[in-house]
């Protein structure tokens, strides 16, 4: 089963999928999870769109930050070819993903006084923050898409949404109710 | 009693190894959540790396360009002591124990997903989960609810993504330097 040759293909088509959307991680990462799903479950068939779905959620309710994902769409890309794989693809992925945009940040660190006041950093701040408002509504859906397959799993989905606008529970409790509710049945998988 | 944290000296600038085990105590300070708040607490209050004015400077920067937000906090306090290599030291230490937990998760997710009892939970999770992908969009609106250019941006770049299927890289790389035209600051007239 193991064909080194399309091992490595795997390999770099993980490392140079995840270096290339680095630096179009605006607003704080989860702009990328509607084009993750798009590449790695319809382009490149690493894993199906439920394992997508299921591994959104591992990386959302696991302690570190969500966008961690990445690490996990590399896992999904290299386990059919073994274990090893799997985890060298993980690791790539989330060294790839997070290198472009340490470099640019190292940057934007050390010049960060003499680029305080210049214009182009109001222009990117205000121009940058619409466009990343109209891309997390585009992923809200692709996500709740890729989710829900059930009038009950969008009832729960929409409640949860409720909650984190108008409460500041830690949405670990909603995980954990809707997991409950999961598991006696009450949602159609 | 102790003098105000502002006035107090600041430590010796830290070491690679010590970014790197300050950011791991940060993350294992912040299992439950609250990352910047315990890194504020570690860097500035306990370890006196930093004032806490230019942590909050690095929290702007850190929001303001590409990339997680955290992760780039890490990479601004390693930046400020040791260029490049400090940032590696700072982002492996806020990575190393959760990212090595999240893959064993996946380990045992790509392990045993199909057992049915895992997959009835799982729905119920993704379920929420999805909920609170949908609620960062909602989140942000009030800031730009009151500018119809900025609201006219935004629709137009999901009605691109959603209904176009245009990809992200080439929505950003035309809709990006259009936007920031549209903002770019006017000159201030003086007297």
């Amino acid at each position: 089963m193991v064909d080194p040759s399309s091992a490595w293909d795997t390999w770099l088509q993980v490392v140079w999928t995840f270096l290339r959307l680095s630096l179009f991680s605006l607003g704080g990462g989860n702009t990328l999870l509607a084009e993750y799903h798009h590449l790695s479950v319809e382009r490149f068939g690493w894993i199906t769109s439920s394992q997508f779905a299921d591994i959104y959620a591992l990386a959302e309710a696991a302690p570190g930050p969500s966008s961690m994902i990445v690490g996990l769409l590399g896992l999904g890309a290299g386990w059919d070819h073994g274990l090893g794989w799997g985890l060298l693809c993980g690791v790539s992925a989330e060294v790839a993903v997070l290198l472009p945009s340490t470099v640019v940040m190292v940057a934007a660190a050390l010049s960060w006084n003499r680029l305080k006041e210049a214009p182009i950093r109001t222009a990117f701040e205000r121009g940058l923050g619409p466009i990343t408002l109209g891309i997390l509504f585009h992923v809200g859906l692709t996500v709740l898409r890729t989710a829900d397959h059930s009038v009950v799993a969008y009832l729960v989905s929409a409640v949860v949404c409720a909650l984190m606008l108008f409460t500041r529970l830690s949405p670990l409790y909603f995980m954990a109710v809707a997991g409950v509710l999961g598991a006696i049945g009450i949602i159609p998988s | 009693m102790a003098a105000p944290l502002d006035q107090q000296p600041l430590a010796a600038p830290p070491s690679r190894k010590g970014l790197f085990l300050g950011m791991l105590q940060v993350a294992l300070s912040s299992f439950g959540g609250g990352m910047s708040a315990w890194s504020q607490r570690i860097v500035v209050e306990q370890r006196r790396w930093m004032s806490n004015e230019s942590f909050i400077t690095g929290l702007t920067v850190a929001r303001l360009f590409p990339g997680p937000n955290q992760i780039n906090m890490a990479v601004y306090i390693g930046a400020q002591f040791r260029a490049f290599a400090g940032a590696v030291a700072a982002v492996g230490g806020i990575l190393l124990v959760p990212f090595s937990l999240l893959l064993l998760i996946g380990v045992v997710y790509f392990q045993f997903h199909t057992a049915p009892a895992v997959d009835r939970v799982l729905t119920g999770v993704v379920a929420a989960a999805a909920g609170m992908a949908l609620s960062m969009g909602f989140k942000i609106l009030h800031v730009y609810w009151r500018d119809p250019l900025a609201l006219g941006l935004a629709a137009l770049t999901f009605v691109l993504l959603e209904f176009q299927g245009i990809g992200l890289i080439p929505v950003v790389l035309v809709l990006g330097p259009i936007a920031m035209a549209l903002y770019w600051p006017r000159q201030q007239r003086h007297g």
